[in-house]
């Protein structure tokens, strides 16, 4: 990274740091007691077949090599501290990046998924972000639908041979877009608009997303960008334990 | 038993109170929202102290998510008062949490609670409905009675929920908690990652916070555009530094023979039988209310 990039790239990161300094209260995904009871159930259930998935990917990574689970750990932490460095926005939900990009570009979506429903239980037990209640809807945005498309964007297009940097940030951004997209279709099922119904609510809860969401999600993918370029020259024997080969 | 002891851990996973007590002393007297480095942790703080502590984990657990449970299934702004008192008067009452205390961590999810509903009770459209409207340059942003009504009650139902949370939070140290999972038969290795994560977390506030201060002492947030070229220096670092920070840890616990399973020494606690008939009184009684709140209105 050349000085002036670097110059760039700081300049985002800090005004994501006014903006988490600024908006000091904790906050949430999809808060607590917010969505109807079915719904909570209807997400979670659908998370399940995900978990197992990653329970089983992460296990044999273990099993293989137990020193991995500092860099698993690590990278569910990381998902931890991004996704709590939070914006309020006027929905039910708020902005804040999600970190998850990061995991599923290291250990691919199924790894991810356990780490994020892990993450989302502490902030939802230890911080009252989040909630018990809406832990199988924001796992499934955050940690199974966000991971999915970063990680399937991630492999496409380096296939396809684009710039390896470009690529990086792509999948981390859109990712994170992503996630934010699902959040707000999860919403807007659980309060369409009395008027205009599903589609009118869901264009309300988009549209106030959008204004906080897309300057995170740019950030988030400068900020995997510059961690995985950190790992790459500074960390060669952890990436070599979970087999991220370039 | 208690084999793996983390140096320098905030929250050593043990028993020991006097090792609360001077650490936490020194460096947890501000409260909750203060700042992003204590956060969970003085939420920590003030479970270790609750005056309820002593109580089975798996009691307080159980609790709060059966009261979690009523309040959402319940759907009634009267469930989720009785739901919100109920939490205050274990909390402050018989935790002796101070009310202020209280309050403060109350307020954090509050704020969000009220703007959050907001999203709820106000329509965008095209043409001037509503009860009350207002013209933006690009349609009409309006409330009903409906709308208005339906955001109050979601307020209650949430504030609701996330006070029955707290009753454990407020009471419960994260490694009760832990403890809680492992013994509803979750696998050992999600268990033993959770422990990791939840460490890791105070590696990596911890080293942001060093870089911080060790910058700020260096002038390194002197002027705007130093201070940018500075967090973009603490942003790059930060990932890798706390990376190696956790290997060290890794190799100390293997060090003193760790091999994929944490032991913890824990208190045995029986679950009071008195409890579980003053908890067994007190859901019967709300399963009336809730009931005859329902049936009535």
């Amino acid at each position: 990274m050349s000085k002036k990039e670097r110059r760039v790239f700081s300049t985002l990161l800090l005004l994501v740091g006014i903006f988490g300094v600024t908006a000091n209260a904790s906050a949430m995904h999809i808060m607590e007691g917010y969505l109807p009871p079915t719904y909570c159930v209807a997400w979670g259930v659908l998370c399940i077949p995900f978990l197992v998935l990653g329970f089983r990917t992460l296990n044999k990574q273990v099993k293989e090599s137990r020193k991995s689970m500092t860099m698993i750990a690590m990278a569910g932490a990381f998902i931890f501290v991004i996704s709590s460095l939070k914006i309020p926005s006027v929905t039910g939900s708020c902005s804040h990046m999600t970190g998850t990009g990061l995991g599923a570009i290291l250990f691919g979506p199924a790894a991810v998924s356990v780490l994020g429903i892990i993450v989302l239980l502490f902030q939802a037990i230890l911080l009252a972000h989040g909630g018990l209640s809406s832990l199988g809807a924001n796992t499934f945005s955050m940690a199974i639908a966000g991971p999915i498309v970063s990680w399937l964007i991630y492999k496409g297009l380096k296939k396809a041979g684009v710039n390896k940097k470009v690529t990086i940030f792509l999948a981390a951004a859109i990712g994170d877009l992503f996630t934010y997209c699902v959040t707000s279709v999860q919403l807007a099922m659980a309060y369409p608009s009395a008027q205009g119904g599903f589609a009118a609510s869901l264009a309300k809860f988009l549209g106030i997303f959008a204004t906080t969401q897309i300057p995170l999600a740019i950030i988030e993918g400068i900020l995997t960008v510059i961690v995985i370029i950190a790992l790459e020259s500074f960390a060669q024997r952890e990436l070599k334990l979970i087999h991220f080969a370039d | 038993m208690s084999g793996i002891q983390h140096s320098g851990h905030e929250h050593t996973h043990s028993h020991d109170h006097n090792h609360h007590h001077s650490q936490d002393h020194t460096h947890h007297h501000h409260r909750i929202g203060h700042s992003h480095d204590t956060g969970n942790s003085s939420i920590d703080y003030y479970a270790v102290y609750s005056g309820i502590r002593h109580w089975d984990p798996r009691f307080k657990v159980g609790f709060s998510v059966l009261l979690l449970l009523f309040t959402l299934i319940g759907n009634h702004p009267v469930v989720s008062v009785i739901a919100a008192v109920t939490a205050a008067i274990l909390t402050v009452g018989f935790g002796k949490l101070h009310p202020h205390q209280y309050i403060s961590v109350l307020t954090i999810p509050l704020a969000f609670i009220i703007v959050g509903s907001l999203a709820v009770g106000i329509e965008f459209a095209r043409e001037p409905l509503g009860d009350w409207n207002l013209f933006l340059h690009f349609g009409y942003m309006f409330v009903t009675k409906e709308s208005l009504m339906k955001m109050l009650a979601l307020m209650i139902k949430v504030f609701g929920a996330v006070s029955a949370m707290f009753i454990m939070t407020l009471s419960t140290p994260s490694f009760e908690l832990f403890s809680v999972i492992k013994r509803m038969h979750c696998p050992t290795m999600l268990v033993e990652l959770m422990h990791m994560i939840y460490r890791f977390i105070f590696i990596l506030m911890n080293v942001q916070r060093n870089m911080r201060i060790s910058a700020e002492s260096r002038m390194g947030f002197c002027d705007f555009k130093t201070s940018l070229y500075t967090f973009g220096q603490i942003a790059s670092n930060l990932f890798i530094v706390s990376l190696k920070k956790a290997n060290a840890f890794y190799d100390a616990m293997e060090a003193r023979c760790y091999d994929g399973e944490f032991l913890f020494l824990e208190e045995e606690t029986k679950v009071s039988r008195k409890l579980v008939i003053a908890a067994a009184v007190y859901f019967t009684l709300l399963l009336a209310v809730t009931i005859l709140v329902r049936v009535k209105f």
